[in-house]
């Protein structure tokens, strides 16, 4: 190593370096292993305090952390590749680079690295909050770099000036943003990215949904053409689940005609923004009465994807609330709904034939039967129940009595097919928020539900929702406020509400805007300014050219106006006011002083302007040739202020 | 006002007023010339006195000494004036049995030099070596003059035949060259219906004395000059080193010169800061004998030109 030839960097500039560092680590906390952080925290701390007093870290250390980095990731993960063993090696790594910095050209390796970390967080997240919060981590280790130049100021002027760097680089982000030809394809495989499906999945397993149950993130958002339907019509519905194994719900393989239906009333229109998912699941509003373009109706009306929905998709579709689905039964389709595994859960399988014995075909009795014993027996709802067993359906039934909408679900489909009449379990999302401010209805992650369909005799399938006979309120209040007990809490009342609104409003045009704008929409952007993304020269000419005119424009300002580099509030001030007086005919003379212009226009104005005018006057010649510069700061802005209120 | 400024500097300073009243009485409606002679005197500098006779240029240097209660002397210029007639001469005494040196009228708080330019340029040139240094070296021995030392000169401008006028090195070393002009009529009549000026002159108390005069240079000096004061001073003295009608321009000095009186200016006004209005108020008092025009233009109106077109950037 040549350090003893290379300068080393001052404190200041190590303390930006490790504060940027830091920041990387808190923007990847959410996603590293949770032994990771606190190790690496310490490691920052303690080399920051080594640095300061000029000591050096023990090299051997250094060489066993960079060992066991790796190994702990494998332990972890069981593979240093893919996207969460990548960030957890690129963090720690990352802290590491701080133990071997001690030249400058190290902080300069070590702001590249820290930089490319804090890039690769946006991997994970690409919200709005996100990207700010990057930005403003490239602050610091900006301010590092700035540091280490010969000469640099005060350590408030530096941040102020890489503030105003990193705002002068947002056009040419922008630019780079539009401009940049996209692919339709990622340009790496982050190799976790792909397969990280989100929301409603086709196959409901035993705490499925209640893992989405606790995921704060929008699935979808929907403009109605008209008022938004009441909260208890919202259920959103995304997959049927004809088949049974005992322990999980699939949609099954068997091909089935398209269920005819009969609409009555006045169809809904509507627009879903879905997000990201990954799959081909499509949620729609009960009962879409035709698939949008591009998309396919599976047999029990749930709309399809041709293709896994990848960067968000836009549709209309068009829905019955009053409707009469398959009138009559197709014969498979009496079999898939009367399917139950073998030999599983014999206490349910009990019950629905003693309810048979005493109902015979009432099919609509035996129906209410079941919620009826769900609201009365004692049956709780809880997004945290206790585990079940072999026997899930029995146990749950008969012993544990505590659940949400996949367990309410499931028994009660179990127990209608057990009783002999068709039944299948739907999963999708129900409820959803009305954003007053945008007037759109928002529907999370946690809004994902379970509820069932059986089929009634001159009903055709019905909808009926047995976790609401457990518990109202999960259907009037939301999944998360019927868990808690009570009714709306806090952050459900009142402004906070009004502020979440807009920060959706805000969250939405960021992911139509900018998360969302790809291939297709750049290529449509540009073909109207007629560049071509396809050809690289059509795209360099635009970027050129405008690049160009901006910096032109830029160097052309800069040149203009040497003094604006000096923070002359006073004078700018001063000068504004001039120009409003030459406006109402008041000129300065080539040589006259400016205290001396002032007490001429207070001579040639009315008294009450005068005074105003003349106090201006005395206290401009007191800050401009009396004070020391740097106490007069604050009274320049004053008196700035006070001369634009100032009407001659 | 700062706390830099000493207590009998203030004292000094109640006593000004007073001062400019008293001379004002004695010469009539000339308050500007007046209050820039005061500005001189506060600037520790030397003033010339450029007039045709009878306008009041000695009234106006007797009263200043007087009324500054300095002890002074006068000397009449002429052709065959010689540097020992001023700086004085060793004498032998028998009794003590050497050389004793009988200092000349130079040896004077306040000397008054009239028709300067009468003198030979080796009169004016030991003059002129003692206002630069404020001391004089004879016969090998370094004598220092008093510490208020100031030189008002005056010589006239109009009747040349046998004068020696003073190059622009010698006029440098006066801070300011003042004319009077002629009285304005009220002031004129008054002037003739007033008693004789020199006899009213010796019945008028002396306001201030040397002692008043050091604290108020020392208060002078301590006047603040803000960064866009010093800004406008150098722009002027760039606008007169690329002037068309100017053949060389401002010194360096003449920065310093100009930069003085306007301190001096600005504590006459009672202000702790130097404002471009004091810097344009004597920039013509100080600066205009050090310009050399280049065709006849006179060196005053050059400096108010100036004055007119550099620009005071607020």
């Amino acid at each position: 190593m040549s350090a003893a030839a290379q300068p080393r960097p001052d404190l200041r500039s190590f303390t930006l370096l490790s504060l940027g560092v830091a920041a990387a680590l808190a923007l990847h906390l959410p996603h590293l292993p949770l032994w990771l952080p606190p190790p690496l925290l310490l490691l920052i701390a303690w080399r920051w305090l080594g640095f300061s007093r000029g000591r050096r870290f023990p090299a051997l250390l250094r060489y066993a952390l960079i060992l066991a980095l790796p190994l702990g990731v494998i332990a972890t993960y069981g593979t240093l590749f893919g996207r969460l063993p990548g960030a957890a090696l690129a963090v720690g790594l990352l802290a590491l680079k701080l133990t071997e910095t001690e030249t400058r050209r190290d902080v300069h390796i070590g702001v590249a690295v820290a930089a490319f970390t804090l890039m690769s967080a946006l991997l994970f997240g690409q919200s709005l909050l996100m990207t700010l919060l990057v930005c403003a981590a490239l602050w610091p280790l900006l301010a590092a770099l700035t540091a280490l130049q010969p000469g640099a100021g005060a350590t408030r002027m530096l941040l102020r000036e890489d503030a105003l760097r990193l705002a002068l680089a947002v056009p040419v982000a922008l630019l780079a943003f539009v401009l940049i030809p996209r692919l339709a394809t990622p340009l790496w495989g982050a190799p976790g990215l792909a397969q990280a499906r989100t929301g409603i999945s086709a196959r409901m397993s035993p705490g499925a949904i209640g893992q989405l149950l606790i995921d704060d993130n929008p699935a979808f958002r929907v403009g109605f053409d008209g008022a938004i339907p009441p909260r208890a019509q919202r259920y959103f519905r995304a997959v049927v689940l004809w088949h049974f194994d005992g322990h999980a719900w699939t949609p099954g393989d068997a091909p089935l005609p398209l269920e005819p239906i009969a609409a009555q009333g006045a169809p809904l229109h509507y627009t879903i923004n879905l997000e990201t998912t990954r799959q081909t699941l499509l949620p729609a509003l009960d009962m879409p009465l035709q698939p949008p373009a591009g998309t396919r109706f599976s047999a029990a009306r749930t709309l399809l994807a041709a293709q896994p929905v990848d960067h968000g998709l836009r549709y209309s579709v068009t829905s019955s609330m009053r409707y009469v689905l398959a009138p009559r039964l197709d014969a498979a389709e009496r079999r898939l709904g009367l399917q139950l595994p073998m030999n599983a859960d014999p206490r349910a399988r009990a019950l629905a034939a003693r309810w048979r014995q005493r109902y015979g075909a009432d099919a609509a009795a035996i129906v209410d039967a079941a919620l009826r014993m769900f609201h009365d027996d004692g049956f709780r709802y809880t997004l945290l129940p206790p585990p079940l067993g072999r026997q899930q359906v029995d146990d749950f039934l008969f012993d544990t009595r505590a659940g949400f909408c996949e367990h309410y679900a499931s028994a009660f489909v179990f127990l209608m097919r057990a009783a002999g009449i068709p039944a299948r379990v739907v999963a999708g999302y129900q409820g959803g928020y009305a954003n007053r401010v945008a007037g759109y209805l928002l529907v999370r992650q946690s809004d994902a539900h379970a509820w069932a369909e059986v089929w009634l005799q001159g009903h055709g399938w019905t909808r009926v929702d047995p976790t609401a006979a457990v518990r109202p309120d999960r259907i009037s209040l939301g999944a998360t406020a019927a868990a808690q007990g009570s009714g709306a809490p806090w952050y459900l009342s009142g402004w906070w509400l009004g502020l979440r609104d807009r920060i959706d409003v805000i969250n939405r045009l960021w992911d139509q805007a900018v998360v969302g704008f790809n291939a297709l929409r750049q290529r449509g952007l540009l073909a109207r300014f007629g560049v071509d993304p396809e050809r690289w020269q059509s795209v360099a000419l635009a970027l050129g050219g405008v690049l160009g005119v901006v910096m032109a424009v830029g160097l052309a300002l800069a040149l203009r106006e040497p003094a604006a580099a000096t923070d002359d509030v006073l004078g700018r001030a001063f000068a504004r006011l001039e120009r409003r007086l030459a406006r109402a005919g008041h000129r300065r003379g080539a040589g006259e002083a400016p205290v001396a212009f002032l007490t001429r226009v207070a001579a040639a104005l009315p008294a009450d302007g005068a005074g105003q005018l003349r106090r201006l006057s005395t206290e401009f010649a007191r800050l401009r040739y009396a004070c020391t510069p740097s106490a007069s700061a604050l009274a320049a802005r004053n008196w700035a202020r006070r001369a634009r209120e100032f009407r001659p | 006002m700062p706390d830099a400024i000493a207590t009998p500097g203030n004292a000094s300073l109640a006593r000004l007023p007073k001062a400019l009243a008293q001379v004002n009485a004695l010469v009539l409606g000339k308050t500007h010339a007046v209050r820039l002679a005061f500005a001189c005197l506060l600037a520790g500098g030397h003033l010339l006195l450029e007039d045709i006779p009878g306008v009041g240029k000695t009234t106006l240097a007797h009263a200043l000494a007087h009324t500054c209660g300095l002890a002074y002397q006068r000397v009449q210029f002429t052709s065959d004036l010689t540097p020992t007639d001023i700086i004085g001469v060793g004498i032998y005494e028998r009794e003590h049995g050497q050389f004793r040196f009988h200092p000349g009228p130079l040896f004077t708080e306040l000397l008054l030099a009239d028709e300067i330019n009468r003198g030979t340029p080796k009169v004016q040139s030991a003059l002129l070596e003692a206002m630069a240094e404020s001391q004089v070296s004879v016969e090998g021995e370094t004598r220092a003059l008093p510490a208020v030392f100031t030189v008002i000169a005056t010589q006239n401008p109009l009747d040349l035949a046998g004068t020696h006028p003073l190059p622009d090195s010698q006029l440098d070393r006066f801070l300011m060259r003042l004319s009077l002009g002629y009285p304005d009529a009220a002031a004129e009549r008054a002037l003739l219906a007033g008693e004789d000026r020199r006899a009213l002159l010796r019945e008028l108390p002396a306001r201030l004395a040397a002692s008043d005069l050091l604290a108020l240079r020392q208060q002078a000096r301590a006047v603040n000059t803000s960064a866009a004061v010093l800004d406008y001073l150098q722009a002027l003295l760039a606008a007169t080193r690329d002037h068309a009608e100017i053949r060389v321009g401002l010194s360096p000095r003449a920065g310093l010169a100009v930069l003085a009186a306007a301190r001096a200016w600005a504590l006459l006004a009672g202000r702790d800061h130097v404002m471009p209005e004091d810097v344009q108020a004597v920039f013509a008092a100080v600066a205009a004998h050090r310009l050399q025009p280049l065709r006849n233009s006179s060196r005053e109106s050059l400096a108010a030109a100036l004055l007119a077109e550099v620009s005071v950037r607020a």
